[in-house]
């Protein structure tokens, strides 16, 4: 008896919330169009609350969503190439169009770096600069030492002692900007810096810098700041591109990458060759003074990498990569410096549901240097770096608006050098733990906090980093605030280090050195309307206990040691427009203030004003199309004191200027036929030549000129 | 049968994580350092060729060589006149010697030196006779003895005998650091006091670790004998 009832009441209470349902329940539909009214067929409509509301817009550009009920929501359209546009719909409202906009200025670009999430570049609350393959195509740059400071002012690659790299990127040397490939560290290291001619340019998808400290994310190194480079996925049947460029003194560069599409595999190969004769720039430069060096060293480079993925099913993607990098830099005849890389990885992701995801990760890294002598066919290593690394990273989406990342990496770190007693070895191992919390509590407000734990086991490092960065959005407006906590520790090169610099003095390493430390806050506000960008920071970083050497007369050598704090306190403007006509502009500026306490000497060659130019005119027809653009960067001369005796610090300093500087490119890239396209860079416009030669002059002797071609096959069928 | 699949694909994943060694991978395509029998003179079992070991490290020393009875002897230099004092338990100044090595310098005992263009010693011991040229003999110059002060262009000298023939063996570019070596490869016939002729050449400037200052001569001596 008692259960008819029941059932009875169960049909009732269904068809009553039926018709509850069915009387709030309404239609809303639309019309997507573009510029000129011109309908966007394939446009996404949703409900950004309910996501799963939603559909694509048909030919016509139309659309019909059936909402559940009458209450206020936000309707979202968006379409590759366009500004995503988001509109409030109020109760009662059945009808609403989106009119859309170009992404002139490719602020609708996923980045990863800056959160370690999949966010669109205008949403990201860390301030991110993204350099695109177009941009890279565009300028034809073989390193991206050219690249980056093509394209971003305060950025300085010159040389430090044996013409070895040296970065300065707004105060910050090459051990405190942390380069990734595709999220994984590189190893091995040269007076600080890794080697960046490892990091090709070809098949690159995009470049995301970020600027101030990221070590909550990313742990030691990122004090300064990240710069990622994302390589491109394979998405046609197949693909194969050849290009090369020829330069001035014999400057050659050869690149082939194949892709192909085979079922549930895709694949990209790609290889690349460059060489450079030697540059003698003479004893003396034109002011009459002695130059730091008479002769640029010539180099080769070989540089294979193979990526293979895996997508067994929609939810598991397997991603194995191989690589192979060779440098030989020509000292002399009878003595060359080899470089090797050998890396690997194998990375799994898989997605639970539509709320979480999850990433496994193994790296291999070695990096290895050696002597060869040609004459005797003698090639002998004495130095290599191996890094082992798994990773874990769990993505959950709580709702629609909050996202937790958990994270944590284990690494062991083994280092034979030369600079160790007898060539000697030490390892290490660091592990960390992270996690991240997206929460969005209102609308048009996001903040990001991040937090890690990481431990070094050498240098008994236990060190704790955060972050926090908050973003409002406000009309075409937004403001970003950041907080962030920055480290480096000790490496094993500054624990153990035992070397005898050239008879000279000896280098010993420390192993009491406590961590390098940095607090980074950082304010911007950002102007985005559909072809224009305004972005302005201003940031200011305080960072303790630096690892430098310092002279330790009872041992007659240099010490590393912890030194005094230094403040760096910046600005930085930039201002894009992109032109429907084919015109694009971008001026950006740096200044850098590198504050050092009173009474201590200042050795900073960070150069404090700084700005790059950029000027693009591009028209494409069916058969012909051209780029022209045109690069400046200007740096403003920098004053810095130096010892006046390396061994007796107490002799005092002397201060040294070096001049202001002006280089300025001009870019054609013409394409003349489908997939045929022709580069011609005119390098040092104005033919600047420096008075003498120093290490952080230019690497210039003039005016040049290199022709480039690049060859897509598969568009030719 | 996916799930097979997925494990198979784990299981080569964990097959090629456990490939790499833990200290790295592929030190074979490097060579393994040389060994040598220590310092001083390998002879041949021809009893007329061999090679020279010699650690010329110390900016203020001088090693002495006798090719005659294959002895080795060093002093110290005290002072920027060169003034040399016995080492270790010898308590006189070497007399009787062929030629001397400081750093990459080289003096001779009253010799002289031509530079020839073969490569190998074995070149020269295929040659009919000693090659004639112009020999030619030491000059005075000054020599590096403490480094130690580079940085704040304080670099000590002495002066010395120097013969600048045999000093082409090793190319020491200076206009940039650290300085660039390179060496010539050749072989020098050294024409002793006696008139005895010896033939050298610099093999290596650098010992198994990369350091420096270690010098790997390969000789031939009397060449009379060895050319027959």
């Amino acid at each position: 008896m008692q259960q008819p009832i029941l059932k009875h009441l169960i049909v009732l209470a269904g068809c009553l919330l039926l018709t509850a349902t069915a009387a709030a329940q309404r239609y809303v539909s639309g019309k997507v169009v573009g510029p000129g009214n011109e309908p966007l067929a394939g446009a996404a409509v949703v409900v950004k609350e309910n996501k799963t509301i939603g559909m694509t817009t048909d030919a016509e550009g139309n659309y019909r969503l059936r909402i559940p009920d009458n209450k206020e929501y936000t309707l979202q359209a968006s379409f590759i190439g366009y500004v995503t546009q988001s509109h409030p719909l109020q109760t009662g409202q059945d009808r609403m169009d989106f009119a859309m906009e170009e992404d002139a200025i490719g602020m609708e670009t996923v980045v990863v770096t800056g959160t370690r999430t999949p966010k669109l570049l205008k949403d990201v609350p860390i301030v991110t600069r993204v350099i695109t393959a177009d941009d890279i195509r565009k300028v034809d740059a073989t390193h991206i030492g050219d690249l980056l400071q093509a394209e971003l002012p305060g950025i300085e690659f010159s040389y430090s002692m044996d013409q070895q790299t040296s970065l300065n990127m707004q105060g910050f040397g090459g051990n405190a900007v942390l380069f990734l490939v595709d999220g994984e560290r590189l190893a091995g290291e040269t007076l600080d810096n890794i080697d960046y001619s490892r990091l090709n340019l070809d098949n690159v998808e995009r470049i995301e810098i970020v600027k101030g400290a990221a070590s909550s994310l990313y742990g030691s190194n990122a004090v300064g700041g990240v710069v990622n480079l994302i390589t491109k996925e394979a998405t046609e049947p197949w693909t194969l591109n050849l290009n090369g460029k020829y330069g001035a003194h014999n400057d050659q560069r050869y690149g082939g990458t194949f892709t192909f599409r085979a079922g549930d595999f895709q694949n990209s190969l790609n290889v690349q060759h460059t060489s450079t004769d030697p540059i003698e720039v003479g004893t003396v430069g034109k002011d009459g003074e002695e130059n730091d060096f008479s002769r640029m060293y010539g180099n080769r480079t070989w540089n294979f990498k193979e990526r293979l993925v895996y997508t067994p099913t929609d939810r598991l993607k397997l991603t194995g990569r191989l690589g192979y990098f060779f440098r030989e830099r020509d000292k002399s005849t009878s003595s060359k410096d080899r470089y090797r890389d050998f890396s690997g990885g194998l990375r799994g992701n898989y997605t639970f549901n539509k709320r979480s995801d999850l990433e496994l990760s193994y790296s291999f890294d070695q990096y290895d240097k050696s002597d060869y002598d040609p004459a005797q066919d003698y090639d002998l290593r004495d130095y290599t770096n191996v890094q082992h690394t798994v990773r874990a990273l769990y993505n959950y989406a709580m709702n629609d608006k909050n996202t937790l990342t958990v994270g944590g990496d284990f690494m062991r770190d083994y280092l034979m050098s030369y600079q160790f007693t007898d060539n000697g070895d030490h390892e290490q191992y660091t592990a960390d733990a992270f996690a991240q919390f997206d929460l969005n509590p209102i609308r048009n407000l996001n903040v990001m906090s991040s937090i890690r734990f990481d431990y070094y086991s050498e240098a008994d490092v236990k060190n704790t980093s955060s972050k926090l960065g908050i973003m409002y959005k406000w009309r075409n407006c937004s403001l970003r605030a950041s907080y962030a906590g920055g480290f480096r520790a000790p490496t094993l090169k500054e624990m153990y280090m035992d070397f005898n610099m050239a008879n000279v003095f000896m280098i010993y390493g420390n192993e009491n050195l406590k961590p390098e430390s940095s607090q980074n806050f950082s304010l911007s506000a950002e102007y985005l309307k559909s072809r224009y960008n305004v972005t302005l920071t201003g940031y200011f970083n305080l960072v303790d206990n630096r690892i430098t050497t310092v002279w330790d007369q009872s041992r007659n050598g240099m010490v590393y040691s912890n030194i005094a704090q230094m403040n760096i306190a910046g600005l930085n403007a930039d201002v894009a427009a992109k032109y429907p006509c084919g015109l694009g502009v971008r001026l950006s500026y740096a200044y850098t203030h590198v504050h050092i306490p009173d009474g201590e000497p200042y050795f900073s060659s960070t150069r404090p004003h700084s700005a790059t130019a950029k000027l693009d005119y591009g028209k494409q027809w069916k058969n012909y199309g051209f780029d022209v653009t045109l690069t400046g960067r200007v740096l403003s001369r920098v004053t810095t004191d130096e010892y006046v005796s390396y061994t007796d610090p107490d002799a005092g300093t002397t201060s040294t200027t070096y001049p202001a500087y002006t280089l300025w490119k001009l870019n054609l890239a013409q394409r003349v036929y489908r997939g045929i396209r022709v580069n011609v860079v005119v390098d040092n416009l104005f033919n600047y030549r420096p008075d003498h030669y120093y290490n952080s002059t230019p690497t210039t002797t003039g005016t040049t000129v290199s022709v480039g071609l690049s060859l897509d096959v598969n568009q030719l069928f | 049968m996916k799930l097979f699949r997925f494990y198979q694909i784990l299981g080569l994943g964990a097959m090629l994580m456990s490939l790499p060694a833990c200290d790295g991978i592929l030190d074979g395509i490097y060579d393994t350092p040389r060994t040598t029998n220590g310092y001083g003179f390998n002879p041949n079992s021809d009893g007329v060729t061999g090679t020279l070991f010699i650690d010329a490290t110390d900016y203020a020393q001088w090693t002495y060589i006798n090719l005659h009875t294959e002895e080795i002897d060093s002093t110290r230099i005290t002072d920027e006149s060169g003034t040399e004092v016995p080492m270790g338990e010898n308590a006189s100044l070497p007399e009787e010697w062929d030629f001397a090595l400081h750093r990459y310098d080289v003096k001779t005992n009253g010799g002289a030196v031509l530079e020839t263009e073969a490569t190998s010693i074995n070149a020269v011991l295929l040659m009919s006779s000693i090659p004639a040229g112009n020999y030619v003999e030491d000059t005075e110059t000054e020599i590096t003895i403490d480094m130690s002060g580079m940085m704040d262009g304080n670099i000590l000298y002495a002066t010395s005998d120097y013969n600048a023939e045999l000093a082409k063996w090793l190319n020491v570019d200076t206009s940039t650091m650290p300085p660039v070596y390179t060496l010539s490869n050749k072989v020098y016939i050294v024409r002793l006091k006696d008139g005895t002729h010896a033939a050298l050449r610099l093999n290596a400037f650098r010992n198994a670790q990369n350091t420096s200052g270690h010098l790997t001569i390969e000789y031939a001596y009397p060449l009379e004998k060895a050319m027959k």
